[in-house]
């Protein structure tokens, strides 16, 4: 086993202090992972919003069920879609008496008043006026759809509404990260300040102070990005824990296990490098006052 | 070898001195004397390549410290070790802390021979056991006995001393004699800055020493190196040269 290198220099010569400020980095790194990986998976408001929104293309009485289950399963493979459903005139009206019960005498001579109807559900992350354009714009030349219900005149509003939610959830990731960001230049510049002595003794001794703050930069830099992997993991985990458990996370964030495609990978990764790249830079940020200018 | 040619020093305005000239060799101690504020530790610093001097050179294995390349001035410090005057009494550091971070400037020496040589050198400096002690807690003496070994860890060719004799104390100044007398044995230059050479190592050979400036400058090692200082005055005789040995 090889000495403590400069790299560990914190490590080596303040191994109590750093084990506190790690433990508390890693809950707070834990706190961001979670924050960002809920908005990942969720997008804010948009996978509750799309939960609850559907678009309801309403067939002309007379369709067959094999047209309408066709039209929505053309539907379903459209890149906005995440699911679409074709309801038989028969399921529309059983659906129409448990919402309206004791109406059953419209149904005379046992004819069905209703008609059959597919009904869309938008991904969370095309849920936008493009994304319900595209649904209408494939619906409203097959002649087999009488009207499309998307919500009418008051989308536009709730769809900046929604826009706005996000802003607001985003900037609370933002503010995360420049709280975590603060205590990560108050923490190492106070450990700079302890660490004078010794910065002056290697100094003292023929050790370029670039030399040593370029290695505790690398060092600051590979151990935030251990703690940032090991906080990440440990969020997913409580996010799966939690979107098992709970189906309103499952409602408003989404399935934990849906953070394994691929499609996450980049923001993850972008987040894991963030996350190293902060105290490299908190670290050469508070080294001025291990080394002062003009040494 | 530690060459200082025609070495001048103004400080606070005032000049401390001029025109001192030294070459400490291997295998040599060389110890300079001299009043409080008359610029011992600033020699030291010049010497070590720490301050430039207002006039004059220091030369080490032929390059100049301050003319030469910077690497070189940077290995120079590097090969060297330091015990300053006042050790500062570090709050929650303990003595192995020292070894540690004295470590680290000898990067890449393993674990083991840390602890080996740690566990070597605290008995020669009376501190056997005193590695979770934290220096805050040890008298002046001590902490300067400490701060060398933390020195000898690294095994050093240069050992600059600044005040160590005086700061030991008198009992541990004769047995330190014995351990720097050693350390010279195996080529190592040893410069040490005091008030004066301790009464017991006045009494017991010592080679006249020679006055440059405000300083007397005693060599004890090698006799074939030599000392001079411009304008030099004859050898002060306050310290007559016996016979036998030192510290």
């Amino acid at each position: 086993m090889s000495g403590p290198s400069l790299w560990w220099i914190d490590w080596s010569l303040h191994s109590g202090s750093m084990r506190k400020e790690t433990a508390g980095r890693f809950l707070l790194c834990f706190l961001a992972a979670l924050y960002f990986l809920a908005m990942l998976l969720s997008g804010g408001v948009n996978r509750f919003l799309s939960g609850q929104y559907t678009i309801t293309a309403i067939l002309r009485i007379g369709v067959p069920a094999e047209e309408g289950a066709g039209i929505a399963a053309k539907v379903a493979v459209m890149g906005a879609v995440r699911e679409a459903h074709y309801r038989t005139p028969d399921e529309a009206w059983e659906e129409f008496l448990v919402a309206y019960p004791g109406l059953e005498t419209l149904r005379s001579e046992g004819k069905n008043p209703l008609p059959g109807y597919v009904e869309v559900r938008l991904r969370p992350e095309r849920m936008s006026e493009e994304g319900i354009a595209e649904i209408q714009s494939a619906l409203t030349p097959l002649s087999q759809v009488e009207k499309i219900l998307s919500g009418g005149d008051i989308m536009p509003g709730l769809l900046r509404m929604k826009q706005w939610a996000n802003a607001l959830l985003w900037s609370g990731f933002a503010l995360v990260c420049v709280v975590f960001l603060a205590i990560l230049a108050m923490q190492e510049r106070a450990r700079a300040t302890r660490l004078f002595p010794d910065v002056s003794f290697l100094a003292d001794r023929g050790i370029p102070g670039n030399r040593i703050a370029a290695r505790r930069a690398a060092g600051a830099f590979l151990a935030g990005g251990v703690v940032a992997a090991l906080a990440t993991g440990a969020s997913f985990f409580a996010l799966l824990l939690a979107s098992g458990r709970f189906s309103l996370v499952r409602t408003v964030v989404g399935s934990a296990e849906e953070l394994l495609d691929v499609r996450f990978l980049p923001a993850v990764c972008v987040f894991l490098l963030a996350a190293s790249i902060f105290p490299g830079l908190a670290s050469l940020a508070g080294w001025r006052a291990a080394y002062p200018k003009g040494r | 070898m530690i060459e200082a040619f025609c070495v001048g020093a103004v400080s606070r305005g005032r000049t401390l001195w001029e025109g001192l000239t030294l070459a400490a060799g291997k295998s040599e101690m060389w110890i300079v004397a001299g009043p409080p504020s008359c610029g011992k530790t600033l020699l030291m610093r010049i010497l070590r390549g720490e301050r430039r001097p207002d006039s004059g050179d220091v030369i080490v294995g032929g390059e100049s410290l301050y003319r030469g390349s910077p690497e070189h001035n940077r290995r120079f410090r590097a090969d060297s070790g330091v015990v300053p005057e006042s050790f500062p009494r570090e709050a929650g550091k303990t003595v192995v802390d020292l070894f540690r971070r004295s470590a680290l400037v000898a990067e890449g020496v393993p674990a083991a021979e840390q602890e080996g040589r740690m566990a070597e050198l605290l008995p020669l400096v009376g501190l056997s056991g005193a590695e979770g002690e934290e220096v805050s807690s040890l008298s002046a003496s001590e902490r300067t006995r400490v701060a060398l070994a933390v020195e000898l860890f690294r095994n050093p060719r240069y050992l600059f001393l600044d005040m160590v004799l005086a700061n030991v104390g008198s009992e541990w100044a004769d047995k330190l004699g014995g351990l720097l007398r050693a350390l010279t044995r195996e080529e190592r230059t040893i410069l040490m800055m005091e008030r004066q050479l301790p009464e017991k190592w006045q009494a017991a050979t010592v080679p006249s020493p020679r006055c440059a400036g405000p300083f007397l400058l005693y060599r004890l090692g090698d006799p074939r190196t030599v000392c001079t200082a411009a304008a030099e005055p004859p050898p002060v005789e306050t310290h007559p040269e016996k016979t036998g040995g030192w510290g």
